[in-house]
This record gives structure tokens, C-alpha cells and sequence, in this order.
């Protein structure tokens, strides 16, 4: 697992991906670089634009060790092609799967990069992916915030 | 082995499913305890241990066969192997299994010392059909098992093994008093061992109970203690990784029996015919045997947990001879079910099998256990399906809140440099807590790389406020050295910054830029910037 980032005595950041300041960074950038040059363009394309960029920095930030930001930057940089098809690993059913919905399907489809891993694997990826998202939400929200206060 | 052939060539007709079942693995159906018939009785032979798990094949291959129209045959089978398990020795090898019944009636009589047999005999007998469905089977078949000793020893293994396997085996038998039997069984392996066989051949639901009806009696008498006792070196930890798997509820069958059985099995001559047969079955066991250790001790654990993983387990015990710490109690958490899972023991495949997928799950269970941490309001939740199902909610609605705020972002529009200062002050102060400073450098080193943007006014601002945060740190040169590859760029870039910055600046800035990050000017900025918050 990935160590969690310093976080001061009071501060719950223990679940704040590492590299925040990075992220954070990255995401800036990005969003100076966005509201600059798309001015004109509509709320929806920025948005989709501020979004991307948000998932951009987050995996950037994350590295390339990680497989479901190498899966995510890998589908950003192509995303005007066709996404690659991971070669999908046979699923092992699970005693509750076979009645119920595949949560490790779905799992799948949620993380990027999900689909060729295994169970085992994606619990991780899981994690760590839980833990950027987290940290990027709360860095747009203290942008949000900031912004408009 | 010779044991090993001779046990197959008869059970190659009867398993010719089992093969493929024993190779899969698979839990099962009624063609696992089949399998696992035939499998142990191609190996046990070799070691007492062997024989145990031949009886526990034996029994449990019946018990989860649908109990009526096993009952017979599977009885018949039954007491045939125990016979064949009891002369083992003898027979070695030839004998051979005839048609999967009779002669493994025959054989057995033949060598053991004392042999409860003759209680079964005549109990089968004499009961002739209706009181116990096998009848039919055992009654011929019982003839040649007039020699008690055999049976003796064949039900004084399956006692053990019984015994061993905690109850599983008593339970499933359901061959003596449950609770008896488990405790027995628990204790020693060996009383039980025989009363349980015996059950097991009818398969634990009501055929077991005529049976018990009829051995108890026997079981408790004396006799069938020697026979217990014999089984108890190797058969033990054979017997108990088994019964592991199997039903719990023969486990008070065979603790109550253990203890009769003891004294049966104190005859002494049991256990030499039954280690020589136990001898026999060779590799398979051998193999099984090496990963006995982790088998016995996992099988404990997860007896209950699961079938198919306990099955492997159990038949992996096949010590050949003595276990030597083996813990025979073993209990099988499981309940009884109405059929035995039982794997066939094939050498490594399916231990690897076993570990890996033992590995597997401590590693997931460890990662559930991160998740829990990470996903709010997880602590309460158990078991997987909801924890899943949790995690699956938390990551759906973070990535609704990233596009949500996306889309705020987009229309806010805000202004650029004044976002960005009071983004980055905003940002490291509320996100980071006491110690944004040491990785600001690098946070502004990357933005200053990254963004080598004509904005000068957002750089200025950047820049004003990682260097002010900058100053107020001692430590900024550890932080420095940890983003060295980053300084250059960005002393580069705060050399343009602060070019660009012009007179507007503090020294302090122009300071920072010429000395580069590794520089504290002062503590008084840090409250500058506090103030500016």
C-alpha cells in the first residue's frame, strides 16, 4: 500500500493520497490553463475539460505504478481513439456471485484499469483509487471554495 | 502401490467419474464421497493413517450419498473395506477388491486380531435386511467378515479416524450418538473411528441409525477399544484431516465410542496389520503426508469453512505412520451436511491448490480490511457482498462529486491569478494541516515547471506564496533535496518569476530566487501569509 501522506496531528488526512501537493498542483495548472484558453466555450465542454483535467492530475500524480492511473492516463491520452481492450482475465465466480449481482464487476467498471485484474488486485487498486479520489475531491472543493468566496 | 492398484483396479468401474471430480476438486456432489472412496482406498493402505482415511472415504462416501439408495451398497462397501483395510497387511496386495464389496469382505477377515466384525457380522446379519439397508450387502459379505479382527481393525481405524476427525466424521455418520461420538472422537480418534464407519456406510440420516442401534452395543463393547487404539497412530492425523471435512455431528458419535474402542484397540496386533496396510499405499500418501503438517492444522482451522477446501486437507493427511504432533482433535467446525466433499489427494496439485488459495484469502481479507478504513461508515458493515457493495457506492459517488464540481468550476469562471493564490494559500493551509511547507517547494517547483505559462500574474502569486510558506520552514531543504529534480526546473523558473516579478516583490523573493528553495528568511513571512489568509 501506498504510504499514506504526513498528516498533521489534527488533520484527517489520513486517507489524502501521499502526493496531494502534486496532485493539487497538477490540477491548477490544468484549470489556469482551462479557464484561460476556454473562455468562450460552453459550461458543459469546460466542465468535461475541468473533469479530465481532474482525473488527468490525479493519475499523473498517482504515477505510472499504479494500474488504474497508468489505465486512466493511458485512456485520457487515447481518449479520442478507441479505448484498449485489456485482455480480461477469467472471472472467478464467487459463491454470493453466482445469485447475486457481480460486485467485482462492477468494482471493475468503476476503477479504471479493473477490468484485467483479479479480484485480489482490484481490492487494492480499489484502495488506492478510493484514496486519489478522495484527495482530488476535496482539493476541487477547497478550489471551489475558494473561488467563489 | 500395490495397495494403491489393487484398490483401484476395483474402483476404476465404480469411480470412473471420480478422477476427473478428485482432479477438479470441486465440492461436490454425491460423486465426491465416491471419489473420495475409492481415492483413499487406493492410498490409505500404506500407513494406518492410510487406513483411516480409507475408512473416512469409506464413510463419508456414503454417508453423502443419498442415503437410501446407498445405503446398502455403500454398507456393503463399507464393512468390505474395512475388512480389506483390517487385512490389509495381509492382502496386500492382491486381494483384492473384488467387486467392490465382497471382496473386501473377504480379505479383511482374514488377518486382524480382534475384530468387531463379528459384531457387525451378526448384526448385519441377523438383521438380514430391514433393519439395516445394507444388510443385503454385508450379509454374504459379512460372512468372509466373521473374522473379527479384521473388521475390528477396519472399524477400529475408521474409529480413529472417526476420533480424529472431530466429529465431522462422527456427524456424518451419524453412526453413534452424535454427541457421544464427538467427544469421543474428539479425544481419541480412534472408538469412534469404527462406530462412524460403520454409520457412514449408511449415510448419516436414518440408515446410521440402525446401524448404530446395532453397533453401538458392539462399539461400546469392548473389542472395538482395541480396535480404536489401533488406529490411532497414523490413522489419526489421516482420519482427522478428514473428518475435518465431514459432518461434525459424528463427532460426538465417535468421542462417545472412542472410548470403548480403546480398549479394543489395546489388542495390540490391530495396529501392525493396520500400519503394514497403512504401509502399503505408497506415494499417494507420501505425498499427502508432507503436506499433512499444513493440511492438519489448516483442516482445523477450516474444517467448517469450507468444504472443498477442507477436503483437500484432510486427504492430505495421509501420514503414513505416526503423526507425530498432529492434533487429532480436530474438530470440524462444519456442520453435517448431507454430503462429504471429499477431494482426492493427488499429490501436490491440489495442496498447492489449497495453500494458494488459503494465501489468496488472508490476502483479500487484508485488503477488505484497508477499504473498511478508507471507506467511511464501514466499520459496522460485515461481510463481503456489503462491504462491496459499500465500496462500490463511496467510489461512485466520489466520481459524481468530481464531475459535480467540475462542472461548479466551470461556471464560477474565476479569476485567474486570484484563484490561484488563494487556491494554493486555501489549499495547503486547510488541506495539509501544520506541514504544507516542505512540500510546497516541490509543489511549486512542479507548478512553476509544469506551467510555464505566460501568466504571470498567477505564477507571481504562486510564487509569493510558496515562497512565503517557503521561508517560515526549517526543513525546507530536506524537502528541497526529496524534489531535487524538480529544483532545477524551478530554480530556473523562479529565476524568470522573479525577473518577472520585477521590484514588485520582497527581497525576500529575490532572495529565495537567487539562493534557491534551501532558504529561511524568516519567520515573520509565515505570518505575513497568514495574515493574508
Amino acid at each position: 500500500m501506498e504510504p499514506k501522506s504526513c498528516s498533521g496531528d489534527g488533520n484527517p488526512s489520513r486517507n489524502l493520497h501521499p502526493s496531494k501537493p502534486l496532485m493539487a498542483a497538477n490540477f491548477l495548472r490544468c484549470l489556469s490553463r482551462i479557464q484561460q484558453t476556454a473562455t468562450n466555450s460552453s459550461v458543459g465542454s469546460r466542465s468535461r475539460r475541468i473533469r479530465r483535467a481532474a482525473y488527468a492530475s490525479m493519475a499523473y500524480s498517482a504515477g505510472h505504478r499504479r494500474a488504474w492511473s497508468w489505465a486512466l492516463l493511458r485512456k485520457l491520452r487515447c481518449r479520442r481513439v478507441r479505448p484498449v481492450i485489456l485482455p480480461r482475465r477469467p472471472r472467478i465466480a464467487r459463491p454470493q456471485v453466482v445469485i447475486e449481482i457481480d460486485r467485482a464487476e462492477v468494482l471493475r467498471k468503476l476503477v479504471p484499469g479493473g477490468t484485467g485484474m483479479d479480484y485480489c488486485r482490484l481490492l487494492e487498486e480499489t484502495a488506492d483509487y478510493i484514496r486519489c479520489l478522495a484527495t482530488q475531491v476535496r482539493l476541487m472543493q477547497t478550489v471551489t471554495d475558494s473561488i467563489s468566496s | 502401490m500395490e495397495k494403491e492398484g489393487f484398490w483401484g483396479q476395483q474402483w476404476q468401474a465404480t469411480g470412473a467419474k471420480l478422477p476427473p471430480e478428485l482432479n477438479s476438486g470441486s465440492a461436490a456432489s454425491d460423486q465426491l464421497p465416491q471419489c473420495f472412496l475409492n481415492l483413499n482406498w487406493k492410498q490409505p493402505m500404506a500407513h494406518d493413517a492410510d487406513f483411516e482415511s480409507a475408512l473416512s472415504s469409506l464413510v463419508s462416501s456414503p454417508c453423502s450419498n443419498p442415503p437410501a439408495s446407498a445405503d446398502g451398497s455403500s454398507i456393503g462397501e463399507l464393512i468390505g473395506r474395512l475388512g480389506g483395510i483390517c487385512n490389509s497387511n495381509d492382502i496386500s496386495a492382491s486381494s483384492p477388491y473384488p467387486s467392490a464389496d465382497a471382496s473386501c469382505y473377504s480379505t479383511p477377515l482374514n488377518s486382524p486380531p480382534k475384530l468387531n466384525l463379528s459384531v457387525m457380522d451378526h448384526r448385519q446379519q441377523g438383521r438380514g435386511g430391514p433393519p439395516m439397508p445394507v444388510n443385503r450387502v454385508p450379509g454374504p459379505q459379512l460372512g468372509p467378515f466373521s473374522a473379527e479382527p479384521g473388521f475390528e481393525d477396519g472399524a477400529a481405524r475408521l474409529s480413529c479416524f472417526a476420533g480424529r476427525s472431530s466429529g465431522s466424521f462422527a456427524g456424518q455418520f451419524g453412526f453413534l450418538d452424535p454427541g457421544n461420538l464427538s467427544e469421543a472422537s474428539r479425544s481419541q480418534c480412534p472408538k469412534a473411528g469404527f462406530g462412524s464407519c460403520v454409520g457412514v456406510g449408511q449415510s448419516r440420516s436414518e440408515r446410521p441409525a440402525h446401524l448404530e442401534m446395532k453397533m453401538r452395543p458392539k462399539i461400546d463393547g469392548s473389542s472395538t477399544a482395541e480396535e480404536s487404539e489401533v488406529g490411532n497412530g497414523p490413522e489419526e492425523s489421516s482420519l482427522s484431516d478428514r473428518m475435518t471435512a465431514e459432518a461434525s455431528s459424528l463427532r460426538g458419535i465417535t468421542d462417545n465410542n472412542s472410548g470403548k474402542w480403546k480398549t479394543a484397540t489395546k489388542r495390540k496386533g490391530r495396529r501392525a496389520p493396520l500400519s503394514s496396510s497403512a504401509t502399503n499405499p505408497p506415494a499417494n500418501m507420501t505425498e499427502e503426508e508432507s503436506s499433512d503438517a499444513k493440511r492438519c492444522k489448516t483442516a482445523d482451522r477450516k474444517g467448517g469453512a469450507k468444504n472443498e477446501v477442507a477436503k483437500p486437507k484432510t486427504e492430505k493427511n495421509g501420514h503414513p505412520g505416526h503423526r507425530e504432533g498432529k492434533d487429532n482433535d480436530h474438530q470440524p467446525p462444519e456442520p453435517p451436511k448431507d454430503y462429504i466433499h471429499v477431494r482426492a489427494r493427488r499429490g501436490q496439485a491440489t495442496d498447492a491448490h489449497s495453500l494458494a488459495e488459503r494465501v489468496r484469502r488472508e490476502k483479500i481479507s487484508k485488503r477488505m480490511k484497508f477499504l473498511q478504513d478508507l471507506v467511511p461508515g464501514c466499520n459496522k458493515v460485515t461481510g463481503k457482498a456489503v462491504m462491496l457493495d459499500e465500496i462500490i457506492n463511496y467510489v461512485q459517488s466520489l466520481q459524481r462529486q468530481i464531475e459535480f464540481l467540475s462542472m461548479k468550476l466551470a461556471t464560477l469562471n474565476p479569476q485567474t491569478d486570484v484563484s490561484m493564490e488563494n487556491l494554493l494559500r486555501k489549499d495547503i493551509y486547510q488541506s495539509r494541516g501544520p506541514m504544507p511547507q516542505p512540500v510546497f517547494p516541490a509543489e511549486i517547483g512542479t507548478v512553476l515547471s509544469y506551467a510555464h505559462q505566460p501568466q504571470t500574474i498567477a505564477l507571481q502569486s504562486i510564487v509569493t506564496s510558496g515562497l512565503e510558506a517557503q521561508f517560515s520552514l526549517n526543513s525546507l531543504q530536506s524537502s528541497l533535496r526529496q524534489s531535487q529534480s524538480l529544483q532545477h526546473a524551478t530554480t530556473d523558473a523562479y529565476t524568470d518569476a522573479s525577473s518577472q516579478l520585477g521590484g514588485l516583490w520582497e527581497d525576500d523573493l529575490q532572495n529565495v530566487a537567487q539562493t534557491g528553495f534551501g532558504q529561511n528568511h524568516g519567520q515573520t513571512h509565515t505570518g505575513h501569509l497568514k495574515i493574508e489568509l
